[in-house]
Protein backbone atom coordinates (compact mmCIF):
# COMPACT_ATOMS: atom_id res chain seq x y z
CA UNK A 1 0.00 0.00 0.00
CA UNK A 2 1.32 3.30 -0.98
CA UNK A 3 0.41 6.14 1.08
CA UNK A 4 0.84 9.57 -0.08
CA UNK A 5 1.85 13.09 2.15
CA UNK A 6 -1.71 14.49 2.19
CA UNK A 7 -2.59 11.26 3.52
CA UNK A 8 -0.09 11.62 6.13
CA UNK A 9 -0.69 14.99 6.93
CA UNK A 10 -4.76 14.32 7.47
CA UNK A 11 -4.26 11.43 9.39
CA UNK A 12 -1.99 13.56 11.46
CA UNK A 13 -4.77 16.36 11.68
CA UNK A 14 -7.28 13.55 12.56
CA UNK A 15 -4.80 12.00 14.97
CA UNK A 16 -3.97 15.82 16.88
CA UNK A 17 -7.78 16.58 16.66
CA UNK A 18 -9.15 13.51 18.28
CA UNK A 19 -6.11 13.41 21.30
CA UNK A 20 -6.88 17.16 21.82
CA UNK A 21 -10.73 16.81 22.20
CA UNK A 22 -10.39 13.63 24.44
CA UNK A 23 -7.99 15.70 26.57
CA UNK A 24 -10.37 18.71 27.02
CA UNK A 25 -13.20 16.37 27.56
CA UNK A 26 -11.09 15.10 30.46
CA UNK A 27 -9.67 18.32 31.90
CA UNK A 28 -13.84 18.94 32.47
CA UNK A 29 -13.45 22.30 30.19
CA UNK A 30 -16.56 24.14 29.97
CA UNK A 31 -19.01 23.48 26.93
CA UNK A 32 -17.16 20.28 26.82
CA UNK A 33 -20.43 17.37 26.77
CA UNK A 34 -20.37 13.70 25.99
CA UNK A 35 -21.97 14.43 22.99
CA UNK A 36 -19.90 17.03 21.90
CA UNK A 37 -16.97 14.52 22.27
CA UNK A 38 -18.81 11.02 20.46
CA UNK A 39 -19.86 13.82 17.41
CA UNK A 40 -15.73 15.18 17.47
CA UNK A 41 -14.76 11.56 17.75
CA UNK A 42 -17.25 9.78 15.13
CA UNK A 43 -16.14 12.97 12.18
CA UNK A 44 -12.99 12.91 12.64
CA UNK A 45 -12.42 8.80 13.38
CA UNK A 46 -13.85 8.55 9.56
CA UNK A 47 -11.46 10.98 8.16
CA UNK A 48 -8.87 8.65 9.78
CA UNK A 49 -9.73 5.74 8.50
CA UNK A 50 -10.79 7.22 4.71
CA UNK A 51 -7.41 8.77 4.40
CA UNK A 52 -5.37 6.22 5.46
CA UNK A 53 -7.33 3.52 3.85
CA UNK A 54 -9.10 5.40 0.98
CA UNK A 55 -10.96 2.05 -0.52
CA UNK A 56 -13.18 1.89 1.97
CA UNK A 57 -15.14 4.56 0.96
CA UNK A 58 -15.51 2.45 -2.58
CA UNK A 59 -16.48 -0.78 -0.43
CA UNK A 60 -18.93 1.51 1.69
CA UNK A 61 -20.57 2.95 -1.92
CA UNK A 62 -20.64 -1.04 -2.87
CA UNK A 63 -22.51 -1.74 0.16
CA UNK A 64 -24.79 1.25 -0.40
CA UNK A 65 -25.96 -0.07 -3.54
CA UNK A 66 -24.32 2.88 -5.80
CA UNK A 67 -21.88 0.66 -7.15
CA UNK A 68 -18.12 1.74 -7.97
CA UNK A 69 -18.99 5.64 -7.96
CA UNK A 70 -19.20 7.68 -5.77
CA UNK A 71 -21.26 11.11 -6.81
CA UNK A 72 -24.32 9.87 -5.31
CA UNK A 73 -22.55 9.74 -1.74
CA UNK A 74 -21.01 13.00 -2.88
CA UNK A 75 -24.41 14.42 -3.88
CA UNK A 76 -26.22 13.17 -0.45
CA UNK A 77 -23.14 14.79 1.51
CA UNK A 78 -23.98 17.89 -0.34
CA UNK A 79 -27.57 17.67 0.75
CA UNK A 80 -27.05 17.03 4.19
CA UNK A 81 -24.79 19.83 4.15
CA UNK A 82 -27.08 22.66 2.83
CA UNK A 83 -30.21 21.07 4.64
CA UNK A 84 -27.49 21.73 8.06
CA UNK A 85 -27.48 25.29 6.91
CA UNK A 86 -30.63 25.93 6.16
CA UNK A 87 -31.67 24.53 9.74
CA UNK A 88 -28.52 26.86 11.21
CA UNK A 89 -30.63 29.62 9.39
CA UNK A 90 -33.72 29.36 10.89
CA UNK A 91 -32.80 28.81 14.27
CA UNK A 92 -30.73 31.80 14.25
CA UNK A 93 -33.38 34.20 12.78
CA UNK A 94 -35.64 32.88 15.71
CA UNK A 95 -33.15 33.75 17.93
CA UNK A 96 -32.66 36.94 16.30
CA UNK A 97 -36.63 37.61 17.03
CA UNK A 98 -36.50 36.96 20.71
CA UNK A 99 -33.54 39.23 21.10
CA UNK A 100 -35.82 42.06 19.28
CA UNK A 101 -38.45 40.93 21.20
CA UNK A 102 -36.35 40.92 24.50
CA UNK A 103 -34.75 44.69 23.84
CA UNK A 104 -38.27 46.00 23.22
CA UNK A 105 -39.58 44.98 25.86
CA UNK A 106 -37.06 46.76 27.75
CA UNK A 107 -37.31 49.74 25.68
CA UNK A 108 -41.06 50.16 25.95
CA UNK A 109 -40.70 50.11 30.27
CA UNK A 110 -40.23 53.67 30.44
CA UNK A 111 -42.69 54.43 28.42
CA UNK A 112 -44.75 52.55 30.02
CA UNK A 113 -44.13 54.38 33.51
CA UNK A 114 -44.82 57.38 31.87
CA UNK A 115 -48.41 56.40 31.64
CA UNK B 1 -54.96 69.05 16.19
CA UNK B 2 -51.05 67.77 16.18
CA UNK B 3 -51.18 66.57 19.88
CA UNK B 4 -52.06 62.90 18.62
CA UNK B 5 -49.20 63.24 15.83
CA UNK B 6 -46.18 61.25 16.94
CA UNK B 7 -42.79 61.46 14.85
CA UNK B 8 -41.32 58.23 15.15
CA UNK B 9 -37.81 58.61 14.63
CA UNK B 10 -35.20 55.40 14.25
CA UNK B 11 -31.46 56.74 14.52
CA UNK B 12 -28.34 55.04 15.53
CA UNK B 13 -25.17 56.77 16.01
CA UNK B 14 -26.99 59.96 14.68
CA UNK B 15 -25.42 62.49 17.50
CA UNK B 16 -24.18 65.03 15.88
CA UNK B 17 -27.35 65.93 13.66
CA UNK B 18 -30.34 64.48 15.68
CA UNK B 19 -30.68 67.62 17.80
CA UNK B 20 -31.36 69.86 14.73
CA UNK B 21 -33.57 67.39 13.03
CA UNK B 22 -35.99 67.02 16.43
CA UNK B 23 -35.62 71.08 16.40
CA UNK B 24 -36.65 71.24 12.68
CA UNK B 25 -39.87 68.89 13.30
CA UNK B 26 -40.68 70.79 16.60
CA UNK B 27 -40.66 74.58 14.70
CA UNK B 28 -42.93 72.56 12.26
CA UNK B 29 -45.30 72.23 15.12
CA UNK B 30 -45.14 68.83 15.70
CA UNK B 31 -43.80 68.42 19.16
CA UNK B 32 -44.47 64.51 19.85
CA UNK B 33 -41.48 63.67 19.13
CA UNK B 34 -40.16 59.70 19.71
CA UNK B 35 -36.51 58.75 19.22
CA UNK B 36 -35.64 55.21 19.35
CA UNK B 37 -31.63 55.11 19.77
CA UNK B 38 -30.74 51.76 18.41
CA UNK B 39 -28.04 51.02 20.62
CA UNK B 40 -25.69 53.98 19.53
CA UNK B 41 -22.29 53.92 20.59
CA UNK B 42 -22.24 58.21 20.81
CA UNK B 43 -24.87 60.40 22.64
CA UNK B 44 -27.58 60.28 20.31
CA UNK B 45 -29.73 59.52 23.26
CA UNK B 46 -28.67 62.63 25.28
CA UNK B 47 -28.53 65.02 22.57
CA UNK B 48 -32.46 63.92 21.68
CA UNK B 49 -33.22 64.34 25.24
CA UNK B 50 -31.67 67.64 25.52
CA UNK B 51 -33.74 68.45 22.13
CA UNK B 52 -37.23 67.47 23.99
CA UNK B 53 -37.82 64.19 22.48
CA UNK B 54 -38.75 61.37 24.02
CA UNK B 55 -36.20 58.54 23.98
CA UNK B 56 -36.74 54.56 24.09
CA UNK B 57 -33.34 53.12 24.31
CA UNK B 58 -32.59 49.75 22.46
CA UNK B 59 -29.61 47.70 24.70
CA UNK B 60 -28.61 46.26 21.43
CA UNK B 61 -28.12 47.69 17.61
CA UNK B 62 -31.29 45.24 15.98
CA UNK B 63 -31.55 47.47 12.64
CA UNK B 64 -33.85 50.14 11.27
CA UNK B 65 -37.15 48.05 11.38
CA UNK B 66 -36.50 47.03 14.55
CA UNK B 67 -36.49 50.95 16.01
CA UNK B 68 -39.23 51.60 13.93
CA UNK B 69 -41.10 49.22 15.20
CA UNK B 70 -40.43 49.80 19.21
CA UNK B 71 -40.87 53.33 18.21
CA UNK B 72 -44.92 52.76 16.67
CA UNK B 73 -45.34 50.34 19.59
CA UNK B 74 -44.48 53.39 22.14
CA UNK B 75 -47.02 56.01 20.15
CA UNK B 76 -49.54 53.22 20.33
CA UNK B 77 -49.13 53.07 24.26
CA UNK B 78 -49.32 57.08 23.96
CA UNK B 79 -52.30 57.04 22.62
CA UNK B 80 -51.73 58.49 18.92
CA UNK B 81 -54.08 58.86 16.24
CA UNK B 82 -51.64 59.16 13.60
CA UNK B 83 -47.79 58.34 13.16
CA UNK B 84 -45.16 59.51 11.08
CA UNK B 85 -41.79 57.85 10.68
CA UNK B 86 -38.87 60.36 9.58
CA UNK B 87 -35.07 59.44 9.46
CA UNK B 88 -33.08 61.06 12.13
CA UNK B 89 -30.06 62.02 9.77
CA UNK B 90 -31.59 65.05 8.30
CA UNK B 91 -32.39 63.81 4.13
CA UNK B 92 -36.37 64.85 4.88
CA UNK B 93 -38.37 68.30 5.27
CA UNK B 94 -40.16 68.75 8.14
CA UNK B 95 -42.63 70.96 6.70
CA UNK B 96 -43.61 68.16 4.34
CA UNK B 97 -45.32 65.92 7.59
CA UNK B 98 -48.12 68.49 7.11
CA UNK B 99 -48.73 67.25 3.84
CA UNK B 100 -48.52 63.43 4.76
CA UNK B 101 -50.52 64.39 8.37
CA UNK B 102 -53.37 66.09 5.70
CA UNK B 103 -54.14 62.79 3.46
CA UNK B 104 -54.29 60.99 6.65
CA UNK B 105 -56.91 63.17 8.19
CA UNK B 106 -58.45 62.84 4.56
CA UNK B 107 -58.82 58.96 4.77
CA UNK B 108 -56.11 57.68 3.65
CA UNK B 109 -54.71 54.67 5.68
CA UNK B 110 -51.15 55.07 4.49
CA UNK B 111 -49.31 57.89 3.16
CA UNK B 112 -45.65 57.44 1.77
CA UNK B 113 -43.10 59.92 0.84
CA UNK B 114 -42.15 59.45 -2.75
CA UNK B 115 -38.43 60.91 -3.25
CA UNK B 116 -38.28 62.25 -7.10
CA UNK B 117 -35.71 60.01 -8.29
CA UNK B 118 -35.48 62.07 -11.87
CA UNK B 119 -33.06 64.38 -10.10
CA UNK B 120 -29.63 64.72 -11.16
CA UNK B 121 -27.66 64.50 -7.42
CA UNK B 122 -29.11 60.84 -6.81
CA UNK B 123 -26.42 58.85 -7.22
CA UNK B 124 -27.50 56.12 -10.64
CA UNK B 125 -26.87 53.17 -7.86
CA UNK B 126 -29.45 54.57 -5.80
CA UNK B 127 -32.14 54.86 -8.84
CA UNK B 128 -31.17 51.31 -10.45
CA UNK B 129 -31.59 49.67 -6.63
CA UNK B 130 -34.83 51.45 -6.32
CA UNK B 131 -36.45 50.74 -9.69
CA UNK B 132 -35.25 46.75 -9.23
CA UNK B 133 -36.70 46.72 -6.10
CA UNK B 134 -40.13 48.81 -7.28
CA UNK B 135 -40.51 45.77 -9.98
CA UNK B 136 -39.90 43.00 -7.71
CA UNK B 137 -42.89 44.00 -5.13
CA UNK B 138 -44.83 45.24 -8.40
CA UNK B 139 -44.39 41.28 -9.59
CA UNK B 140 -45.11 39.90 -5.67
CA UNK B 141 -47.11 42.36 -3.64
CA UNK B 142 -49.32 43.69 -7.40
CA UNK B 143 -48.77 47.33 -5.86
CA UNK B 144 -46.76 49.57 -7.71
CA UNK B 145 -44.56 52.39 -5.51
CA UNK B 146 -42.97 54.90 -7.02
CA UNK B 147 -40.22 54.40 -3.76
CA UNK B 148 -40.57 51.42 -1.68
CA UNK B 149 -37.19 51.85 -0.26
CA UNK B 150 -38.37 55.15 1.52
CA UNK B 151 -38.61 55.88 5.61
CA UNK B 152 -40.59 59.26 5.20
CA UNK B 153 -44.11 57.61 5.87
CA UNK B 154 -47.24 58.85 7.74
CA UNK B 155 -49.82 55.67 8.96
CA UNK B 156 -53.54 56.00 10.18
CA UNK B 157 -54.38 54.70 13.92
CA UNK B 158 -56.15 51.39 11.81
CA UNK B 159 -53.10 51.18 9.99
CA UNK B 160 -51.24 50.66 12.98
CA UNK B 161 -53.14 48.22 14.10
CA UNK B 162 -53.16 45.81 11.43
CA UNK B 163 -49.45 46.34 9.90
CA UNK B 164 -47.77 43.34 11.51
CA UNK B 165 -43.82 43.82 11.02
CA UNK B 166 -41.12 41.68 11.34
CA UNK B 167 -38.19 42.76 9.52
CA UNK B 168 -35.36 44.29 11.87
CA UNK B 169 -33.42 45.31 9.32
CA UNK B 170 -33.64 47.69 6.24
CA UNK B 171 -36.07 45.35 4.54
CA UNK B 172 -39.02 46.76 6.46
CA UNK B 173 -39.98 49.35 3.90
CA UNK B 174 -40.55 46.60 1.67
CA UNK B 175 -42.47 44.79 4.22
CA UNK B 176 -44.93 47.70 4.69
CA UNK B 177 -45.69 47.57 1.34
CA UNK B 178 -46.29 43.66 1.66
CA UNK B 179 -48.63 45.08 4.66
CA UNK B 180 -50.48 47.20 2.33
CA UNK B 181 -51.25 44.85 -0.08
CA UNK B 182 -52.41 42.12 2.67
CA UNK B 183 -54.66 43.97 4.48
CA UNK B 184 -55.82 46.26 1.01
CA UNK B 185 -54.70 49.64 3.08
CA UNK B 186 -55.85 52.53 0.98
CA UNK B 187 -52.80 54.02 0.55
CA UNK B 188 -51.30 57.84 -1.32
CA UNK B 189 -47.92 58.53 -2.49
CA UNK B 190 -46.92 62.07 -2.28
CA UNK B 191 -43.27 63.74 -3.11
CA UNK B 192 -40.97 64.60 -1.04
CA UNK B 193 -38.03 67.09 -0.37
CA UNK B 194 -34.55 64.91 0.19
CA UNK B 195 -31.31 66.83 0.74
CA UNK B 196 -28.95 64.33 0.09
CA UNK B 197 -26.03 66.25 2.05
CA UNK B 198 -22.20 64.42 2.65
CA UNK B 199 -23.36 63.29 6.14
CA UNK B 200 -26.46 61.33 4.50
CA UNK B 201 -24.71 59.84 1.85
CA UNK B 202 -22.25 58.50 3.80
CA UNK B 203 -24.53 56.97 6.11
CA UNK B 204 -26.94 55.49 3.45
CA UNK B 205 -23.81 53.34 2.79
CA UNK B 206 -24.88 51.06 5.18
CA UNK B 207 -27.33 50.40 2.95
CA UNK B 208 -24.99 48.72 0.39
CA UNK B 209 -25.42 46.02 -2.48
CA UNK B 210 -25.45 42.98 -0.18
CA UNK B 211 -28.09 44.18 2.05
CA UNK B 212 -30.16 45.83 -1.17
CA UNK B 213 -29.92 41.78 -2.30
CA UNK B 214 -30.79 40.74 1.37
CA UNK B 215 -33.56 42.79 0.96
CA UNK B 216 -34.57 41.50 -2.63
CA UNK B 217 -34.23 37.54 -1.29
CA UNK B 218 -36.23 38.43 1.61
CA UNK B 219 -39.17 40.51 -0.95
CA UNK B 220 -39.20 37.02 -2.82
CA UNK B 221 -38.99 34.61 -0.14
CA UNK B 222 -41.71 36.00 1.54
CA UNK B 223 -44.87 36.84 -0.69
CA UNK B 224 -48.10 37.58 0.55
CA UNK B 225 -49.57 35.16 3.11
Amino acid sequence: MKITLIQIGLALISLFIIGDRIQRYLRREISQSIFKLISFLTVWTVVLIISLFPTTVYYISRKLGFGETLNPLIFAGFIIVFLLIFKIISIIEELERHITKIVRQEALKNIKKRR
Amino acid sequence: MNDKVFIVMPAYNEGKVIANVIAGVKKAGYNNVIVVDDGSDDDTSVKAEQAGAVVVRHLLNRGKGAAAKTGVEATKILGADVVVTFDADGQHEPSDIKKLVHYINEGYEVVLGTRDFSRKEIPFFKKLANLIANVFIWLIYSVWVEDSQSGFRAYSKKALRVIDLTSDRYNYESEVIKEIAKHNLNYKQMPINVYYTEYSQKKNQRQNFISGLETLLKIIANPVD
